[in-house]
């Protein structure tokens, strides 16, 4: 906990400085600043002039810095450039479509690794380990946006099963809301489980290999028992690791994904922010996913020193 | 009588034979052949159709025929020439994104090499494009830059220079401690002769089959973008335009999503066993 506390939480605060900087620095880099591109093409400078000084962009870049950092933290973004409505309603409406597909592509990650692990790992001549091996590499070669149009293909368009897009709210119609959330989920989750699936095996097989399991084995434990009792709980530790390291890449992932399945979530928003050049929309985004990562991998980092005793002890 | 015999295998040569014979598995050839079979198809783009694959035609959605042997799209362009033009794309594309990426991670790996702050600063740097998680920093970087073939370019270079900067630079660390990398530093040569002449030959082996995984990311980061709206401006057609334009038209003309998303699977496919080959004959 005090490494935790003084180690990991100002380096993970360091990062997620340094790439507020960046962004906020990136996007003002550019030629022709956002007042330029709102006012038009004809507009006359006093204009742009106006217009710059409506949206603070007249100040020093380290006070128009600091002022956003203000903005963040007090969670008032204030108007967007060119989307129109506050930049905090926007991200607040997208928030919740994007946080129900991740958080169910996370559990698909889940369900569909561990199982396919401990399933490969318990005995050297199962039937199907080569086929899941071969399903692994596919669903790690292959693009998402392949995957995505090919289930749209065989889910929606061949077999009729399943809405090839769109979204429904799971309060209204929760039934319905599965539906539309099965394909775009499992899109998104299978790479990352894939991924989950080969780092948990090789673990697995690593764990079953020491020598606490041969001693175990001589005493005569069970290989079930083994497997769970005395391989897996040594294996989690860096499968939870990588799940980790596999949310961020959820995150971002769901920005493609979104935008295949027609799902009303924050990548539709960050793609309407970057085409339309709406800075503030962006840079918040931005953020917003960086901090988010960030977060995920501070608690991952709690969950291993909790899962792993050696990790807590030093 | 003198009989002179050479050494049976030149240890020197040891390491590039691991991986033609890596290459030289199923998967390996697999791989070879996948890439190869579409590679040359957009190379030989040209020779391969005679249809121009911007120009639009009066036949909409048209299924296959002599004319269009894969039919035409929603505004009447030929099917077969647009995805051998696509494959031409992607290839220029990665080819000069991966090379870039590769170049630049390098450079920054061996100024990491030359003193303890540069190490650190260089290191950091890596952090914090991976502190973006995926195509996020991509997004930022055609905010800036509008969408089109240059950002694309520029996106894939990016995302790729902290892992083969990072590859290089631990292969560095290793190297750099071995007794021939000592040996040459006692015989009297400088550190850049030391790290450039002795060191860097043998820490680049790996960045080989970062190279083949580069590769396919770099199909992946185009047809993401393209699917967004932010890649390569149309009508330039590209693999991942192809598929994101066919979305439209799933129900009724499945062919038009069917044929490059067979091409895009060939050719990743074909990368990753390429990339698997390598590595296992690395490890052999």
């Amino acid at each position: 906990m005090r490494t935790f506390l003084f180690k990991r939480l100002p380096s993970g605060l360091a990062v997620l400085v340094a790439a507020s900087f960046t962004v906020f620095l990136m996007l003002r880099l550019i030629p022709g600043d956002p007042a330029t591109t709102l006012a038009g093409p004809d507009a006359s400078p006093a204009t742009v002039a106006a217009i710059r000084e409506r949206l603070g962009l007249d100040a020093p870049l380290l006070s128009q810095y600091l002022h956003w950092l203000g903005q963040v933290l007090t969670g008032d973004l204030g108007p967007s450039y060119a989307i129109g409505g506050q930049v905090s309603e926007l991200i607040g409406d997208g928030l919740a479509a994007t946080f129900q597909l991740t958080l169910a592509a996370l559990l698909l990650v889940v369900v569909l690794a561990v199982p396919t692990a401990l399933y490969a790992a318990s005995g050297r001549r199962r039937p199907l380990a080569g086929a899941l091996r071969a399903l692994t590499t596919g669903a790690l070669a292959v693009p998402p946006f392949v995957t995505g149009v090919l289930l749209v293909l065989v889910f929606a368009v061949g077999l009729g099963l399943l809405p090839a897009g769109g979204h429904a709210s799971l309060f209204d119609a929760p039934d319905l809301a599965v539906q539309y959330l099965a394909l775009p989920a499992l899109c998104l989750a299978l790479p990352s489980a894939a991924i989950l699936a080969r780092y948990l095996q090789d673990g697995l097989e690593r764990a079953l290999g020491e020598d606490y399991v041969r001693n175990a084995t001589a005493l005569g434990v069970s290989r079930r028992r083994i497997l769970w009792r005395h391989a897996l709980p040594n294996a989690l530790p860096s499968a939870v690791t990588v799940l980790g390291l596999q949310i961020g890449q959820l995150i971002a992932g769901a920005v493609v994904v979104e935008r295949i399945f027609a799902w009303p979530g924050l990548g539709q928003l960050i793609e309407q922010g970057v085409s339309r050049r709406d800075y503030p929309v962006v840079q918040d985004l931005l953020l917003l996913v960086v901090a988010g990562y960030v977060a995920v991998q501070l608690l991952t980092d709690l969950l291993y020193s909790w899962l792993d005793p050696r990790v807590r002890w030093e | 009588m003198t009989t002179l015999s050479l050494p049976s295998s030149a240890p020197l040569l040891r390491p590039r034979n691991r991986y033609v014979a890596g290459l030289l598995t199923w998967r390996g050839v697999t791989g070879l052949v996948l890439v190869g079979v579409v590679a040359l198809a957009g190379l030989l783009a040209p020779w391969l159709t005679d249809a121009d694959p911007d120009a639009q035609g009066a036949q909409a959605l048209a299924g296959p025929s002599g004319a269009h042997p894969l039919g035409t799209d929603d505004i009447g362009r030929d099917l077969l020439s647009r995805i051998l033009h696509g494959i031409l794309t992607d290839l220029s594309i990665i080819l000069t994104a991966v090379p870039a990426g590769a170049l630049i991670g390098a450079a920054l790996a061996l100024l990491a090499a030359t003193s303890r702050a540069a190490d650190l600063v260089v290191q950091r740097l890596f952090d914090l494009v991976l502190s973006f998680p995926g195509l996020i920093l991509g997004l930022a970087v055609t905010a800036i830059l509008g969408p089109g073939r240059w950002p694309v370019v520029i996106i894939i270079a990016l995302a790729e220079v902290p892992y083969f900067g990072r590859q290089l630079r631990a292969g560095v660390l290793v190297q750099r401690e071995r007794e021939y990398a000592l040996a040459a530093r006692v015989g009297g040569a400088g550190r850049a002769r030391v790290l450039l002449r002795h060191v860097l030959p043998n820490a680049v082996d790996p960045l080989i089959v970062q190279g083949a995984v580069a590769l396919s990311v770099g199909v992946f980061i185009e047809g993401a973008l393209s699917f967004l709206g932010l890649g390569v401006r149309p009508p330039q057609p590209t693999l991942g335009s192809l598929i994101s334009g066919s979305v439209a038209y799933l129900d009724t003309d499945p062919l038009l999503a069917a044929a490059p998303l067979a091409v895009t699977t060939a050719l990743v496919l074909g990368f990753t066993l390429l990339a698997e080959a390598l590595n296992r004959g690395a490890r052999s």
